[in-house]
C-alpha cells in the first residue's frame, strides 16, 4: 500500500479513535483492516503521534491515553473524538448513489443493502433527494445479460445497429457489463465480426440465453467508441453553438476558430452516423474536409431522403 | 514534532474551546508551529485548508472582548460529528460492495465509509467475474455537494442558468442519461423547473430555508433535452418505424404510446418545452420516423430539411 500523507492519516485516525476508544482493545490487524490502514503506519501513528494528542497545558490528564499491549490497543480519553467526523456532502451522496444503484439492480427488497440504506438516510436527513439511474434498457434483458456474463454463456441478439441503421442478427459471448454516461453496455466476443464488441443494451432489440457456455477470450473493453485506422475521417468547422460536438465524440484533432467554433477531425465509422448529425446541425456544422469515399453532397442527399417522407402523399 | 501531530492537537484545541480561540493563542498553546510572523501565517492556513478539505467545519467568529475586533477559531463538535446510522456488519459489507462498483469521481468510497463504520466484508476484489466489476462511475461537479445539502437541509439557493438569475427551492438531485440534474421550485418562473447541474454558470448561492416543500409522488423528473426549456409547452405526435419503435418504447416509455399499428410502428405523444431540441432529436431516426403534429412542429421542421436540401446545394 502507498504511502499516506498527514491528511490522509487525520482523517483515517479520526474514524479509528472513536471505533478503538468504544471496545474492549482491538488487535492491530484488525484496525489496520477496518480503516485500510497499513499496520506499519497505523502502530507507528498511534504510538509516535496520537499519545501526545490533547490541550493546554498537555498534563497527563489532558492527554490521550494510547495502550498498546501485544498488539492489543485500548484507547481512553480521547473525548473531544468521541464520534467520527460527519461525511461530506460529496462522500454522503457517494454512498447513496452506490447503493441505490445496486440496489435498482439486485432487486433485493429485504436485504442489507436496503436496510444501510434506509438508516444511513435517516441519519443524513435525506428521504428520496436522491435519484440515480445509471442507464436504461428493460429489466429483463439486464438480467439476462449480467446471468449471461457471470455464468459464460452465450447470448444470440437480434441487434439494431444505430452508427449504420440496420438490424443484425448475431451471437456473442459477453464478459462485461457496464454503465457510462446513462447507457447500458456489455461488451463481448461478437462471433459474427469474429471480434471484441461493446453492445448497447437499450439497442437489442431481442435477446435469447443459450446453455451453451463458452471460455472468456479477455477482460472486455469498455471503450464504447474505438475509431479503426481505416475508418474513412472527415473534418468539419461547427459554430461555437455546436460546440458540443467536440465534447460528445472522441476526435482526432481540434482547433478552435477565431469565430468561436471549431475545425473537428472524426472518424466516421458508418455513414448513417455523419449523416445524423450533419442533418441536425444544420447550417451550425459544414465538412471542409472528408476521404474519398464519403459522398461530398451528403447532407443534401439525407435531407432529400428524410424529406420524401414528408411529401409522400401531399 | 510531526505534521500529523500538529493538526490532531489543532483539532483537539478547535473542538475543546467553547469560545473562538485567536491564531496567535492556538501558536503559543500547539507545539510545532514558526514564531508569530508570516510563516507561522502560512502554516497555519495551510493547516486550516487542510482541516476544511477533510470536511471539518471550522467556523471563524469575533473574540468577544477584542479591540480591535479580531478573529477566532472553533470547531462545534455538533456540526463535526454526524449522526450515527449505526449499520450493522452486513449492512456495511452490502455498502462496501455497492461501493466498489459503482463509484462518484472525486471521492474515495474508503474513506466515507470509515466514517460510517469501517470497510467490512469481502468486496471479491481480485475475483475475476463480473458482479464484482466496478460498473459505473458517476461525473462529478463543484456544485454537486453544496446543493445536495441545499436539498438535505431544505434551504433555497440561487445561480445563474441560460443567463438567467434563479432562486430554487431544491427537492431533488437526479442521475439521469448520465447527467445530474436539479428538481425544484423556481421562484422567478413560479413552477417546478429542473436544470442540468454542468450547466449552471459559476457558483451556487446557499440562502436562506426554503419556503415551498417537495409535492409527495413522484415529481416529473424526465430530463430529455426537448422538455428542457422555458418555451410554451406544446404536445407534439411522432411515427416511429417497426425497427425503431421498440427501442423508442422503451426510451420514450410506454406512457407516451398513443398507437400501436400492425406493422409494428408506432405513434407517440411527447410534450415539448425547447423545440430546437425536439427537431434534432425526431432527426436521429432519419427517415425512420415522422413528425405528425402540429403543423407548426411539422413545417419548421420541414422547412429545416428543404434548406438543408438547397443550401448544401451551393
Amino acid at each position: 500500500m502507498s504511502r499516506l500523507n498527514a491528511s490522509e492519516r487525520v482523517t483515517r485516525l479520526l474514524a479509528v479513535i472513536p471505533w478503538v476508544a468504544s471496545q474492549p482493545g482491538v488487535h492491530l490487524d484488525e484496525i489496520a483492516e477496518r480503516f485500510g490502514y497499513p499496520r506499519t503506519h497505523l502502530e507507528a501513528d498511534l504510538l509516535e503521534a496520537v499519545q501526545f494528542v490533547g490541550v493546554y497545558p498537555f498534563t497527563p490528564d489532558t492527554m490521550i491515553e494510547v495502550t498498546l499491549d501485544d498488539d492489543r490497543v485500548w484507547i481512553h480519553y480521547a473525548d473531544w473524538f468521541a464520534k467520527p467526523l460527519r461525511l461530506t456532502a460529496e462522500q454522503a451522496m457517494a454512498l447513496l448513489a452506490a447503493g441505490e444503484s445496486v440496489l435498482a439492480l439486485s432487486g433485493d427488497e429485504n436485504g442489507p443493502l436496503l436496510g444501510g440504506l434506509t438508516k444511513l438516510g435517516a441519519a443524513l436527513g435525506v428521504d428520496k433527494g436522491l435519484d440515480i439511474r445509471l442507464g436504461s434498457a428493460p429489466e429483463e434483458t439486464l438480467d439476462l445479460l449480467r446471468t449471461a456474463v457471470t455464468d459464460h454463456r452465450v447470448v444470440e441478439l437480434d441487434y439494431y445497429t444505430f452508427g449504420r441503421d440496420e438490424r443484425t442478427h448475431r451471437s456473442i459471448e459477453p464478459v462485461r457489463f457496464f454503465a457510462d454516461e446513462g447507457k447500458w453496455y456489455v461488451s463481448a466476443h461478437c462471433r459474427l465480426a469474429d471480434d471484441e464488441r461493446v453492445f448497447r443494451v437499450d439497442r437489442i432489440v431481442d435477446a435469447t440465453l443459450l446453455d451453451e457456455t463458452f471460455e472468456p477470450r479477455g477482460e472486455g473493453g469498455i471503450h464504447v467508441f474505438t475509431a479503426r485506422d481505416d475508418d474513412p475521417r472527415v473534418t468539419l468547422e461547427v459554430t461555437a453553438d455546436a460546440g458540443w460536438v467536440v465534447q460528445q465524440y472522441p476526435n482526432e484533432g481540434v482547433e478552435e476558430l477565431a469565430n468561436g467554433g471549431f475545425r473537428v477531425t472524426l472518424a466516421v465509422a458508418a455513414v448513417p452516423w455523419l449523416e445524423r448529425l450533419l442533418v441536425r446541425l444544420g447550417s451550425d456544422g459544414k465538412i471542409v474536409d472528408h476521404d474519398p469515399s464519403i459522398p461530398a453532397d451528403l447532407v443534401r442527399a439525407t435531407a432529400a431522403r428524410v424529406l420524401t417522407r414528408y411529401q409522400a402523399g401531399q | 514534532m510531526s505534521k500529523l501531530e500538529r493538526l490532531m492537537n489543532l483539532l483537539a484545541a478547535l473542538l475543546h474551546t467553547s469560545v473562538p480561540m485567536t491564531a496567535e493563542q492556538l501558536r503559543v498553546r500547539i507545539e510545532g508551529y514558526p514564531d508569530a510572523g508570516p510563516s507561522f501565517r502560512r502554516s497555519f492556513e495551510r493547516d486550516k485548508d487542510d482541516l476544511r478539505s477533510m470536511g471539518i467545519p471550522i467556523r471563524v467568529e469575533l473574540v468577544p472582548g477584542t479591540d480591535p475586533p479580531t478573529d477566532g477559531y472553533r470547531i462545534d463538535p455538533k456540526e463535526y460529528a454526524g449522526s450515527d446510522p449505526q449499520l450493522d456488519p452486513d449492512e456495511l459489507a452490502a455498502l462496501h460492495l455497492a461501493t466498489n462498483l459503482v463509484r462518484l469521481d472525486g471521492v474515495q468510497g474508503d474513506q466515507a465509509l470509515v466514517r460510517v463504520g469501517g470497510l467490512v466484508g469481502d468486496t471479491g476484489a481480485g475475483d475475476a467475474t463480473n458482479s464484482e466489476r466496478p460498473l459505473a462511475a458517476l461525473p462529478t461537479d463543484t456544485n454537486l455537494g453544496p446543493l445536495f445539502d441545499a436539498v438535505r437541509t431544505q434551504k433555497s439557493v440561487g445561480f445563474t442558468y441560460n443567463d438567467t438569475a434563479r432562486t430554487l427551492d431544491p427537492y431533488k438531485l437526479s442521475f439521469l442519461r448520465g447527467h445530474w440534474y436539479l428538481i425544484g421550485f423556481d421562484h422567478v418562473r413560479e413552477d417546478e423547473r429542473q436544470f442540468r447541474v454542468d450547466r449552471i454558470d459559476g457558483v451556487v448561492e446557499p440562502l436562506g430555508n426554503a419556503t415551498t416543500v417537495r409535492p409527495d409522488g413522484p415529481s416529473n423528473d424526465r430530463a430529455e433535452s426537448w422538455e428542457l426549456g422555458d418555451e410554451e409547452p406544446i404536445v407534439a405526435r411522432i411515427l416511429v418505424d417497426g425497427d425503431q419503435a421498440g427501442w423508442a418504447k422503451h426510451y420514450l416509455g410506454r406512457d407516451a404510446v398513443v398507437a400501436d399499428h400492425d406493422d409494428g410502428s408506432a405513434e407517440f405523444e411527447l410534450t415539448v418545452r425547447n423545440r430546437e431540441a425536439f427537431r434534432s432529436f425526431v432527426l436521429t431516426f432519419l427517415e425512420h420516423a415522422e413528425l405528425l403534429a402540429p403543423p407548426e412542429l411539422r413545417d419548421d421542421l420541414v422547412d429545416w430539411l428543404t434548406e438543408l436540401h438547397a443550401g448544401a446545394a451551393s
